[in-house]
């Protein structure tokens, strides 16, 4: 711990483990399948003696670990292939200027790898998505070399059980005032509670209060706007982008292994259409954005989603931004809405 | 060649003095012969085996033994089509191989979605007012039937790879990432590439945003139907179209359609609107929307030096053209509402008004484009803020728009649309003005994917 690392978003330092390279995710979905069984078990068998680092069932109310990964000069000039074909299926204009969406995919598995953590409170397998939060201060080149870090923080209450904020940085290798990328994603463990009843207590959380609202709607009570566009999404959409994040969450792969999650197909990743709106903006969202999105229902594979991407309309305020919102429109249902908004120097 | 000064005419609008760079520069007029298209066909049917190229070069023979320009060099030959086989790189060049004018008439491909056949006029006119050239043919062709087929984005890339490869294993290597889905063709959508909305789609969006009835909309394709088949019983095509694989007359044609049987199909675009903020349902069907057609058109244009020497009919003067783009991708502006935007800097440039015009030629992509075209002009709102006018453009009187019908009717082969009502409207003028002894005048708008609409003034000489 050192007094220049790393903190949480409310100023408590963390313990800095530096690794010497990104994880890849593929194998992290492996060890973390194999740690949320291990608290699956440990929570449906409380007596059952638990193998490993993962906390034993009593241990007392989850508590994140305190910890921040770091991994220093992250090479990325070997990445232009692997950003064009992140490009191409995104619908982002090819170039080597890297989107908010690829610095995601970039840092993202040092997330995870806190995620999977033998004294991680929470599954990872099984956690839902519920928004995300990016601010992009500036271009980040193929070639540039990084410094990215990532943590856990803000355990909190949920309606349905216990959420959490994953941050990942991306800051300029050799130091810089702050990062060039700074992403939250908020995930939601169903049924867990922080053990002071504070669970299922109404307008315990802040944030999700839009996608809980989306997610429970019953049909109808929801008021389309008029599209701006469609994505017709083959069947395909969640194994293309797993391939190229690297993020094999078997929800997204089959129908087979969503079903096993509870979902009737396969679903759409979260950062997929988040990301697909954020190319929708276009070059409007200029060098410099915060991105956001809050999700509400599942995009199921393959489907149809209607989307309304526009200006924030604001006279006198060319740098308003951008609201998009996705729905489903035979159902009327929300499945995801933020906005993209320059950012001042 | 020397260029001249424009000869004859004065617009009548023109009196408040200032007429415009369009008519004070050292141009010639360019003037309209004559037009010659096949009868537009509706998709699978007659030219289901058709390919452009045979159906282009149909329509410009019939040009030719109609002019009786066969040997002749012409200035140029200009045309296109939207749905192009990669192979038909030169296809109107290839057309006039194929036709009885000289193999020293040059000849290019242009594309601008459904506006080709009136760019391609633009084009040929404005050549020939500089001087570069004496006389051309403008037109285009399309075929939904004939169209062509591509490989999926996996496939084609494969494949390119393996022949960039320059050994076996590389080659063995690029293929073997291909998938089964990769396997499957693409045929040819007409979604909007950015916003993946057809353009029936998005009509319907700007349909719904405008308020335009189901009713209003029957009624346009009512008329549409009834127009061209007076039209095509008073022999108003008789010189205009030359039959095409036995086909004798548009077979999209309704002649005996009603209001009752147009008001009993079904929606076909905006379902998914219904829940929508602003709409009270779809209203966009089949009958008020442009089936997919085949077909080809051109037009001959000239000097009238040229036309004189050659001892041919001028129909009337290619006066001016406008081309504008709209902001479509983020549901500012309607996809189809781009000539909207080009016709008041069109008039405002020749110094006229709507009431100039004794036609108005507005391209039925769907009848509520003509409808959201005209409430457009007259909503003063919508003239100030998104046109930069003082107040309403203006009101057209009814009776003057698509006299002898338009796509609804006649079918709407994208690129050939273009060349068959530059011809028409060429005629109508020439017909006005020698009923009246007055200048007739007609406005002719195109509206186009992406957002594009191209417009003109075509004027009896």
């Amino acid at each position: 711990m050192t007094a220049t690392g790393p903190t949480t978003s409310a100023g408590d330092p963390l313990g800095v483990e530096t690794l010497p390279s990104l994880p890849g995710l593929g194998g992290l979905y492996a060890r973390g399948a194999a740690s949320s069984g291990r608290i699956a078990a440990g929570r449906a068998l409380p007596n059952l003696p638990v193998i490993g680092q993962a906390r034993e069932p009593d241990d007392g109310p989850p508590v994140l670990p305190g910890v921040a990964y770091r991994v220093t000069g992250v090479e990325t000039g070997g990445l232009a292939t692997h950003l064009r074909d992140y490009q191409r299926l995104l619908h982002e204009p090819v170039s080597d200027v890297m989107p908010a969406g690829y610095l995601h995919v970039l840092a993202f598995p040092l997330a995870t790898a806190v995620m999977v953590r033998g004294d991680f409170p929470l599954p990872l397998l099984g956690m839902v998505h519920l928004a995300n939060e990016v601010e992009h201060r500036g271009p980040v080149r193929v070639g540039d070399r990084l410094d990215v870090r990532a943590w856990a923080e803000n355990l909190r209450p949920h309606r349905r059980g216990v959420q959490v904020d994953l941050v990942a940085e991306v800051w300029p290798d050799g130091g810089a005032d702050r990062p060039v990328w700074r992403g939250i994603s908020t995930y939601l463990a169903r049924g867990f509670d922080l053990g002071d009843g504070a669970a299922g207590a109404a307008g315990a959380d802040d944030r999700p209060e839009r996608s809980e609202r989306s997610e429970r709607a019953p049909a109808g009570t929801w008021t389309p706007p008029l599209p701006t566009g469609r994505w017709a999404l083959g069947p395909g959409t969640g194994r293309a982008y797993g391939a190229v994040s690297g993020d094999r969450n078997p929800i997204h792969m089959s129908a087979l292994a969503a079903k096993a999650f509870g979902f009737p197909r396969a679903i759409a990743h979260g950062m997929y259409v988040a990301a697909r709106a954020l190319a929708d903006v276009g070059t409007a969202r200029g060098d410099a954005y915060r991105w956001t999105v809050e999700f509400g229902g599942p995009v199921l594979l393959p489907g149809t989603v209607d989307v309304a991407v526009t200006p924030v309309a604001e006279p006198g305020t060319p740098a308003a931004g951008f609201r998009y919102v996705g729905w489903n429109a035979r159902h009327g249902r929300l499945h995801f809405e933020g906005g993209v908004v320059p950012l001042g120097p | 060649m020397a260029t001249r000064k424009t000869t004859t005419g004065t617009p009548r609008g023109a009196s408040s003095g200032t007429t415009g760079s369009a008519r004070t520069a050292d141009v010639r007029d360019a003037v309209i012969v004559g037009g010659n298209r096949i009868p537009f066909s509706r998709a699978g049917k007659r030219y289901a085996d058709a390919s452009n190229q045979e159906m282009f070069t149909a329509a410009l023979e019939g040009l030719v033994a109609r002019f009786g320009l066969q040997g002749e060099r012409l200035g140029e030959v200009v045309g296109g089509a939207v749905l192009k086989h990669s192979r038909d790189f030169n296809l109107v060049r290839e057309a006039v191989l194929g036709s009885s004018l000289s193999a020293q008439t040059p000849a290019f491909d242009l594309q601008q979605a459904c506006a080709t056949g009136l760019e391609a006029t633009i084009n040929v006119a404005n050549k020939i007012r500089l001087g570069q050239i004496d006389s051309g043919v403008a037109g285009g062709t399309d075929t939904i039937s004939d169209a062509p087929v591509a490989v999926s984005e996996g496939l084609r890339r494969a494949l390119l790879a393996a022949s960039h490869a320059t050994t076996l294993q590389g080659r063995l290597k690029a293929l073997a990432r291909l998938r089964p889905v990769d396997l499957k063709p693409l045929t040819p959508a007409t979604d909007e590439p950015r916003t993946g909305l057809s353009m029936g789609e998005h009509q319907a969006i700007t349909t719904a945003r405008w308020g335009i009835t189901r009713d209003a909309q029957d009624e346009v394709a009512l008329a549409s139907h009834q127009n061209l088949a007076r039209a095509w019983d008073s022999g108003f095509f008789d010189d205009l179209v030359t039959p095409f694989r036995g086909l004798t007359r548009d077979d999209n044609l309704r002649p005996d359609t009603s209001l009752e049987k147009l008001a009993s199909l079904k929606p076909v675009f905006g379902k998914s609107l219904a829940s929508s903020e602003a709409t009270a349902g779809p209203t966009m069907t089949a009958g008020n929307s442009t089936p997919l057609t085949d077909g080809a058109s051109t037009v001959l244009l000239a000097s009238t030096e040229w036309a004189e020497a050659h001892d041919l009919p001028v129909l009337a003067r290619f006066v001016d053209a406008e081309t504008a783009a709209v902001d479509f991708v983020h549901g500012h502006e309607g996809l189809l509402m781009a000539p909207v935007h080009a016709v008041p800097r069109l008039l405002a440039r020749n110094g006229m008004t709507l009431a100039d015009f004794d036609f108005l030629e507005i391209h039925e992509a769907f009848a509520s484009t003509v409808l959201t075209t005209l409430a457009a002009w007259e909503d003063a709102d919508y003239c100030k803020n998104e046109l930069g006018l003082p107040g309403a453009f203006g009101s057209v009187d009814r009776a003057r728009v698509n006299v002898n019908g338009s796509s609804l009717a006649a079918g709407h082969p994208f690129a050939a649309t273009g060349g068959r009502i530059v011809a028409t409207a060429a005629k109508l003028v020439a017909q006005r003005a020698a009923e009246t002894g007055e200048t007739a005048r007609a406005l002719v708008s195109v509206c186009a994917a992406g957002g594009l609409g191209a417009t003109a003034i075509i004027e009896s000489v």
